[in-house]
């Protein structure tokens, strides 16, 4: 039997789940939500473009997966009276806690029970939002996925875990960042209804711990080419273990899919070593501190030498060879591991680059837009093949083409309050007339936890006001890792239109591609400005500090200008300025 | 030729031999299994409100309990006769049986009617039956139940004697005590929801959507509600619902051919499961005859009331469209009536089958208290889905492979599970 939605029947779930032919089935009725009818889609353009089998000993496909349909997010709404909650303004983890006592509609506890029975691999329990992953509002990171490592011996116990995992995700839609990201979009809360999806994580048990040897975001469109890349030849950030490490924005390694040979424009080896992925994220197969209310429960972050001690650096590492100041191919040697990849993207033992470049382009073509992909793949340790790259998610991506153009000259006015020639986006602005920035004479790296608070405060004044502004700050916006930056949500600066990322001595990091932050910033127009201290062009501290703060403290002030900023940019060349008087 | 009164536990025994006989069991197996493997009969002298002492009658049987512990309720009855409680022990064997169960069957019962008893007078006679067979019963002995006429409150006064007796805390020696005082989550809903569950499980089977069936309920009582409710959520639609009505002493039928709006019926039902008429009929429900549930054009039944409901006279009421009936009650169907049903191609989810939900969330109280940890309802009905549906694929299956009817079928199923422990035990 199937069940139906619009036009299109998908299976119902099959309580053989893993024994079944069916790898996309559905719980209950109603909707898919847009990640698992992007997923529904992949499936689909995978199937048809041959792409499944296309390389010898590479599979790729969609992990197997079932989704509990917006349906039943309702009837668990209404069953349990949770609106008058889930509208409150509480804490998240009240909201969680409220869920988390709700009881599941009865139809669909059997299913989940069957389906927990026959498996005992981690499971992803990844929300599916009616409003989530359009085009124009991606909702990227706005709600909660949780990892369940599912292997405890009792049924019970791993019912239990899933049960908790699921209610979590729904609560997350009555989260305060979602309520703050619904409010920036002018949609109602209410409107929203919760898909959800339960899908096997790819990824191979190391010890302790559960991952996919590579995790992997491609984007078709480029906001940074370095060397000969352009724009239209895409971007690739690949890391070890789970892919939370890239949405979050931390360190990964980032690539042209038609210059998988350059590596990104570092200094020096060292400079190198030093600046690539050194912690990766996996699920945590030991049992955890119990805390339902946490999307972290389950994921643990290890070091490299934990990498090693589970055999997986023979495709994803290099060598520093401190002798020769050099990175030397692979993990013969010994010597500090760099996570370059190298292995999988010089040598031809994976064709995974080939793959790449091919569900790039197909899917761009399928879909006749711009788009980033997730996935996951897993490898024979030894020889590279088999291998499988289990296909995790499809966004389209949103690019500007309207024809703005920046004149190099334009960058060196004497009225530029800030120029960069790193700048993503595209377009005028005239309207702005706020700037908040971190005040680099008390920042310290070691504070950016507490200037993300005080930052929160001033977008949700300046929100409630309506008024859009400028932020200025130091290192990655939005980095998870508070060292690399300041490690806000997209909610606490949704207000800002213009976010300028700078560098200073102490905070010198590359520019941030992190996904979830940055697919937001695209879907809502903001423009993007990385400026290094050491560069050619600076930020006019001096006139900033003139102007008379509207508020301040110890690390953030908020200057209310006399008249509007020009922002200019321009998306073809990614030069950009901002004009002040 | 003498006409002789129904008798439930002649009638037990000749299911039995007949499907006995088709499984060939040896003759020392069959004298096992169809009587009672212990009985106790026991004198019962309680104290009344006016300081007399009346003496009733009660009776414990154990059927059978070579895969667990008897499980069997106690009923209150003026007209409980000893061969009605072997007859329903014999059919918990089955059911328990049927439904996989680590559990044997049994009953129990005492001669009175609590209509004209006070709750103190109660209290007094659960408390004597209790003191009558505390050797014999408990957690791993036998496990008591409420029944016809007994509750939650009569279960909670005898597990307290129970415990008194024994010096310590045996919330497992009896279930259906009330949540929060060793009850489960889950059992209110259990029964009716198996029902669904069941009923599903054969949709799916004859290739049928639930969203293009519709239903006629006998009943609305606590199963039938529970039945309604769920049905309804997988995409049925209910258009007749019957039910008894205590001040006219007769059942009616209250019928919207689009649709019952259960929610709102709910809402002008007694808890006995009687509807209000007038406000039915002022809420634009056709009133019908209370027989008049059976003759609805529909594609499923669910008699979830009485039993001999569906007789030799009624079932050819039954209109063609009927492709499914799921027994919620016990014994809806007299054996007249179910011959005419297997003539018909009628796909019968049996009683014992359909619903056994009951028994299988008290075997899950159970267990729960007997480790004095309970569960949230997600797990509990997780756990009765997975389990009712496990014991109907198994009927299905072997109806299907051995072209049996569907009760014959669980019938076959459950005699030959418990014909089995008794020999793995060495009993016979």
């Amino acid at each position: 039997m199937s069940a139906q939605t619009g036009t299109i029947r998908y299976p119902a779930f099959d309580r053989k789940f893993f024994d079944s032919d069916e790898d996309f089935t559905v719980i209950g009725g109603g909707e898919l939500g847009g990640k698992a009818l992007g997923l529904a889609t992949a499936k689909r353009i995978i199937a048809d473009s041959g792409l499944a089998d296309a390389f010898a000993g590479l599979a790729v496909g969609i992990p197997r997966l079932t989704v509990l349909r917006t349906d039943v997010f309702e009837q668990f709404m209404a069953q349990n009276d949770l609106s008058e909650i889930a509208d409150a303004d509480l804490p998240d983890e009240r909201i969680a806690h409220a869920f988390l006592q709700g009881e599941l509609p009865p139809l669909i506890v059997g299913d989940l029970r069957a389906l927990i029975a026959r498996i005992t691999t981690p499971l992803a329990v990844r929300s599916s939002s009616l409003l989530e992953d359009a085009l124009q509002h991606p909702f990227a990171g706005v709600y909660a996925t949780k990892m369940v490592p599912n292997n405890q011996s009792a049924i019970n116990d791993r019912f239990k875990k899933l049960v908790e995992a699921i209610k979590f995700v729904w609560a997350s839609t009555f989260f305060r960042d979602a309520k703050r990201y619904m409010r920036t979009i002018e949609r109602d809360i209410r409107d929203e209804r919760m898909a959800v999806i339960i899908q096997e994580v790819v990824g191979e048990r190391f010890n302790d711990r559960f991952y996919p040897i590579v995790s992997g975001v491609v984007r078709t469109h480029n906001f940074y080419p370095t060397g000969p890349a352009r724009h239209e030849d895409g971007v690739v950030n690949l890391a070890l273990g789970l892919g939370k490490s890239i949405v979050d924005g931390g360190v990964t390694w980032t690539y042209s899919p038609r210059y998988p040979h350059h590596a990104p424009p570092f200094a020096s080896p060292r400079d190198l070593l030093h600046n690539t992925q050194t912690q990766l994220w996996a699920v945590n197969m030991q049992p955890a501190c119990y805390d339902p209310v946490s999307e972290s429960e389950y994921l643990v972050q290890v070091g490299l030498e934990d990498a090693e001690r589970d055999d997986v650096l023979r495709f994803t590492a290099s060598t520093y060879d401190a002798g020769a100041d050099r990175i030397a191919l692979g993990t013969g040697r010994d010597g500090p591991r760099a996570l370059t990849f190298g292995p999988l993207l010089e040598l031809s033992d994976v064709p995974l680059n080939p793959l790449i470049e091919r569900l790039a382009m197909t899917f761009k073509d399928a879909l006749d837009c711009d788009v980033e992909i997730e996935f996951a793949l897993t490898l024979d340790r030894q020889s590279g093949l088999p291998a499988r790259l289990g296909f995790l998610q499809v966004r389209p991506m949103m690019v500007a083409d309207e024809q703005i153009t920046v004149e190099e000259a334009a960058l060196h006015y004497e009225r530029a309050l800030l120029a960069s020639d790193l700048v993503l986006g595209n377009g005028e602005t005239t309207s702005i007339i706020d700037v908040v920035y971190v005040k680099p004479a008390t920042f310290d790296a070691k504070h950016t936890q507490a200037i993300a608070v005080e930052i929160e405060r001033f977008n949700a004044a300046l929100v409630a006001e309506q008024r859009n502004y400028v932020i200025i700050g130091f290192g990655r916006w939005g980095s998870s890792d508070p060292w690399l930056g300041i490690p806000v949500t997209w909610p606490q600066i949704s207000g800002a239109r213009v976010i300028v990322e700078a560098t200073l001595p102490d905070m010198n990091v590359d520019a941030s591609q992190g996904s979830h932050f940055f697919h937001n910033m695209i879907s809502f127009g903001v423009q993007y400005f990385t400026v290094r201290h050491a560069g050619e062009f600076a930020i006019d501290w001096d006139w900033l500090d003139r102007q008379p703060a509207t508020v301040e403290t110890e690390f953030v002030r908020q200057v209310h200008l006399d008249a509007p900023l020009t922002v200019r940019v321009d998306g073809h060349c990614g030069r950009g300025v901002i004009l002040h008087g | 030729m003498v006409n002789r009164p129904f008798n439930a536990f002649v009638m037990a025994q000749s299911q039995f031999d007949k499907i006995a006989d088709s499984l060939g069991l040896d003759q020392a197996t069959k004298d096992l299994l169809r009587n009672p493997i212990r009985e106790y009969h026991f004198s019962l002298p309680v104290r009344m409100d006016d300081g007399s002492f009346k003496v009733f009658q009660g009776y414990r049987v154990q059927h059978n309990d070579a895969r667990g512990p008897a499980k069997g309720g106690i009923r209150f009855h003026p007209q409980e006769t000893v061969d009605t409680v072997r007859a329903l022990a014999m059919w918990m064997t089955w059911k328990c049986a049927v439904a996989d169960l680590p559990l044997g069957g049994g009953k129990g019962g005492v001669i009175c009617d609590p209509h004209n008893l006070s709750m103190t007078e109660q209290q007094n006679i659960c408390r004597a039956y209790v003191r009558q067979v505390v050797r014999d019963i408990g957690p791993i002995r036998d496990v008591p139940a409420p029944d016809v006429m007994t509750t939650g409150q009569h279960m909670l006064w005898m597990v307290d004697e129970y415990e008194q007796i024994h010096g310590g805390r045996y919330p497992g020696a009896i279930t259906g005590k009330p949540v929060g005082m060793g009850g489960s989550l889950g059992r209110t809903e259990a029964t009716g929801f198996g029902v669904v569950f069941a009923l599903r499980e054969a949709l799916k089977e004859l290739g049928i959507r639930p969203q293009d069936t519709t239903a006629s309920v006998q009943g609305f009582g606590n199963v039938a509600q529970y039945a309604v409710e769920l049905y309804q959520q997988i995409g049925g639609t209910v258009i007749a619902v019957s039910c008894w009505d205590q001040e006219a002493q007769r059942a009616h039928t209250f019928r919207r051919k689009d649709g019952i709006d259960f929610a709102e019926l709910r809402g002008i039902t007694d808890r006995f499961g009687g509807i209000s008429k007038p406000q039915a009929a002022n809420l634009g429900y056709e009133v019908l005859p209370g027989e008049a549930w059976i003759a609805q054009d529909v594609d499923i039944l669910l008699p979830c009331a009485l039993e001999n409901s569906i007789t030799g006279e009624s079932v050819i009421e039954i209109p063609k469209r009927v492709k499914i009936i799921a027994e919620g009650a016990n014994g809806p169907t007299t054996p007249d009536a179910d011959h005419v049903l297997r003539e018909r191609g009628i796909f019968v989810i049996p009683d014992f089958l359909a619903n056994a939900g009951g028994v299988t969330c008290s075997y899950l109280e159970q267990v729960q208290s007997n480790m004095n940890y309970f569960w949230e309802k997600d797990e509990v009905l997780g756990k009765l889905d997975v389990m009712m549906t496990s014991a109907f694929v198994a009927v299905s299956e072997m109806a299907r492979k051995r072209k049996l009817y569907m009760r014959d079928a669980a019938y076959t199923i459950a005699i030959a599970r418990v014909a089995q422990a008794c020999k793995d035990r060495g009993w016979v």
